[in-house]
């Protein structure tokens, strides 16, 4: 029922995201225990672009199921070529690494390191390409809060051209049903990316009014250096969400990000502080942090449990 | 050799011919070509059920050598080209050093000599260096034998010195050959700007950046007025343009590649690095408007641009691996089990693409039997089915985007210059059983 590999969410059946949803959910329900389940593995972290919460996450998953973490982050001039980290791997695992978790720039990393080696690697975001944990852990997100993803619309907004959480998302969302609708300057929303079963709008107050879920996306500068955007106030004052368009979300309407939040350029600080001051419960940004734990928790337990 | 050839089907169009044949090679010549030659006095070969074709003339290969000889060397690469049923070759001048002075040229051909096995026409450098900016010395490159010229790989991104450069050849009578993109619109890109290359998450190339590169080229031509050839045109809006060029009396030809004639974008699958190359397979759309304007002669020659690369250099990531892909032992069975197999192709429009067309448009020998012309024929097996197998190539490229592929119509001789060069497979001063002419004869009979 689980690949060996996780790179692609599409390789996961509805009903192992099924299974993860609920074993998610029995790790949370217990989140002060620790379990012995991958007691004597050793997991490697294997970050080669900047991350925190993904990291950590994936950190204290592995702890928590009473696993041992190796950090190796290489030292990137030695790493460039192929034949070299095939040596490492081979390294890492004949001094007993179990799996690998990975996070690389370059799409199709993941593809090529496990024809390698044989042993389980696990996406942590790969370029532009995917990242599953993530979409795994909003999906949790919004079930824990009660939502019936089957009814909801999800509005997309930001840097979808550059997004592995949007990639992950035309199949997460599309499992339980929920519509999506994506949002973007016209330079970072190319139709041709959009599946069928998803719609899309240059104009965000046209489609904010229908969205049961605000998913806010960061604007990746590193990613962009082609002047893609002429200045990020313009695409502020475009797509970012202030006091103004606060007005415009449905009742109850939820927003999320997967973070880091730039303040100022998805949302504004005078409409965080409305909502934090005001409704708080419709922030979902720490709880999808905090849920992200006891996702990838779930997604080592079924990937690599009794393994 | 001289040797008679009978009982197979001929197809020669240039030559008038389309049918059961006598083929009489005298020394290195075709001496007559006849439906009965009655009684002759040379050694005869049964070619019963195979067709006899004029060698395959592949005007876009690359050789590596001199410079990245663990990609390919001439002679393993005429190796591979005459174990393709291709009997000569135009080389693309990204060497290290690049062909852009008599020197290398005069090189290339020595080697080409030693290899003695398909004919190799060296294709000049447009620029010094390859690197857009001065003209290099085309005279003296023609002077020793370049065919042609190319910054292959690169584009002219100058426009006034792609003007000047065509202004030159002029005078040399030989075609210039323009590897059409604009870098700015490619950025970095590495797959179509479709679907596929979108989910993936990779950089992109538009058609557009082909395409525009083509109606420069296109325009320039018409003040120009020399010989202009498009390289592997890989989008319907370059083919479009391509049209209009035509019917405007514009002189200029194009090639496809029998990969973009046959594959889309979604061949690239889960980042095959064996499916990258520049330009990239785009949509079935455009693989469509390739393949009506190969059957209506628009675009005029088939060739493979063969991209030798090594296993190392492939196995990368995708964005960091080299472009390219190999297609010598391909191009021929594929091209005749999807192109003439299933009718989009006469045998004769065929033979005319992928032989008397380039050929024609090189100005060298070859594309037709005609007596009196050098005997370099190819003979193939339409009934035997056989899968590609990259293991076994002599090319030392391994990357093929059709491993696996189950094709028909594999060359089963080749000959160069009246000299067998692959027989069976097995290519001579390559295979340590390649038969004496005595044993193929035997062996027929």
């Amino acid at each position: 029922m689980f690949p060996k590999n996780l790179f692609n969410l599409n390789d996961l059946s509805p009903s192992a995201i099924e299974e993860i949803m609920s074993r998610a959910a029995y790790y949370k329900k217990r989140k002060n225990e620790v379990f012995s389940l991958l007691k004597g593995k050793n997991i490697v972290l294997s970050f080669w672009e900047p991350s925190t919460r993904t990291r950590v996450s994936f950190e204290m998953a592995v702890q928590k199921l009473g696993g041992r973490v190796i950090n190796y982050s290489p030292d990137t001039s030695s790493e460039k070529k192929g034949e070299n980290l095939k040596d490492t791997l081979n390294t890492l695992v004949a001094l007993g690494a179990d799996a690998v978790v990975f996070r690389h720039r370059s799409p199709g990393f993941l593809n090529l390191i496990s024809r390698m080696v044989d042993i389980p690697f696990i996406s942590g975001g790969e370029g532009c390409y995917q990242h599953p944990t993530q979409a795994l852990l909003d999906l949790f997100t919004l079930r824990d809060r009660g939502v019936k993803l089957s009814e909801i619309k999800v509005i997309m907004v930001g840097d979808i051209l550059h997004s592995r959480v949007a990639r992950s998302h035309f199949y997460a969302l599309s499992v339980f049903g929920a519509g999506l609708t994506l949002v973007a300057p016209p330079v970072l929303l190319p139709v041709e990316l959009v599946p069928d079963s998803v719609s899309w709008s240059y104009v965000l107050d046209d489609v904010l009014p229908d969205g049961d879920v605000i998913y806010l996306l960061r604007v990746q500068q590193e990613r962009q250096g082609k002047g893609l955007l002429p200045s990020l106030a313009e695409y502020s004052a475009l797509y970012g969400i202030n006091e103004k368009r606060i007005s415009l979300l449905k009742k109850g309407a939820l927003l999320m990000h997967p973070g880091p939040v730039n303040i100022g350029i998805e949302i504004s600080r005078g409409a965080v502080e409305f909502l934090q001051r005001n409704y708080p419960q419709r922030i979902l940004f720490q709880e999808q942090a905090l849920n992200g734990v006891f996702v990838r928790m779930a997604v080592l337990d079924l990937l690599l449990g009794g393994k | 050799m001289d040797l008679l050839l009978k009982g197979g089907i001929l197809y020669d169009p240039e030559n008038g011919w389309e049918g059961p044949a006598e083929v009489l090679i005298r020394g290195s010549r075709i001496e007559a070509v006849s439906l009965t030659l009655g009684p002759v006095d040379v050694p005869a070969l049964d070619l019963q059920g195979k067709i006899i074709l004029p060698g395959m003339v592949d005007m876009h290969v690359h050789l590596r050598e001199p410079g990245y000889e663990g990609k390919e060397t001439i002679a393993t690469g005429c190796a591979a080209a005459v174990a393709g049923g291709i009997t000569a070759v135009a080389c693309m001048p990204n060497t290290d050093p690049p062909v852009d002075n008599k020197e290398i040229i005069c090189y290339i051909k020595e080697r080409s000599r030693q290899a003695d096995l398909a004919r190799v026409y060296p294709i000049g450098a447009i620029t010094r260096n390859i690197d857009g900016k001065e003209i290099a010395p085309m005279w003296e490159m023609a002077q020793e034998g370049a065919r042609g010229f190319s910054d292959d790989g690169n584009p002219v991104t100058d426009s006034g010195v792609m003007l000047r450069a065509m202004q030159y050849a002029l005078n040399l009578g030989l075609p210039v050959i323009s590897h059409c993109e604009d870098l700015s619109l490619a950025a970095g890109g590495v797959v179509h700007a479709g679907a596929h290359g979108y989910r993936l998450g990779l950089p992109v190339i538009t058609s557009a950046s082909e395409a525009v590169m083509v109606a420069r080229e296109i325009l320039l031509q018409k003040e120009v007025k020399g010989k202009l050839h498009l390289a592997h045109l890989s989008a319907k809006e370059s083919v479009e343009l391509l049209r209009w060029a035509k019917s405007t009396g514009t002189n200029v030809t194009a090639e496809v590649t029998p990969h973009h004639l046959l594959l889309t974008e979604e061949a690239v699958g889960d980042f095959n690095t064996n499916v990258k190359m520049n330009p990239p397979l785009r949509t079935s759309t455009d693989k469509e408007a390739l393949q009506k304007a190969l059957a209506e002669g628009v675009i005029g020659v088939i060739a493979t641009d063969h991209a030798p690369h090594s296993l190392l250099d492939k196995e990368e990531d995708f964005l960091s691996a080299p472009f390219g892909v190999i297609g010598l032992e391909t191009a021929l069975p594929l091209l005749w089990t999807k192109l003439v197999g299933e009718g989009l192709l006469s045998p004769g429009e065929f033979v005319d693409r992928f032989s008397s067309a380039p050929a024609r448009l090189l100005g060298i020998p070859g594309g037709s039997l005609e007596p009196g012309s050098p005997a370099d024929l190819v003979v193939i097996d339409p009934h035997t089915e056989h899968i590609v197998s990259s293991e076994r190539f002599y090319s030392l490229g391994r990357n093929t985007p059709f491993e696996g592929w189950r094709l028909k119509g594999y060359p089963v001789m080749t000959m160069v210059d009246g000299d067998i060069k692959m027989w069976q497979g097995k290519v001579k001063g390559f295979s340590k059983d390649f038969p004496a002419i005595k044993r193929i004869l035997q062996a027929k009979e």
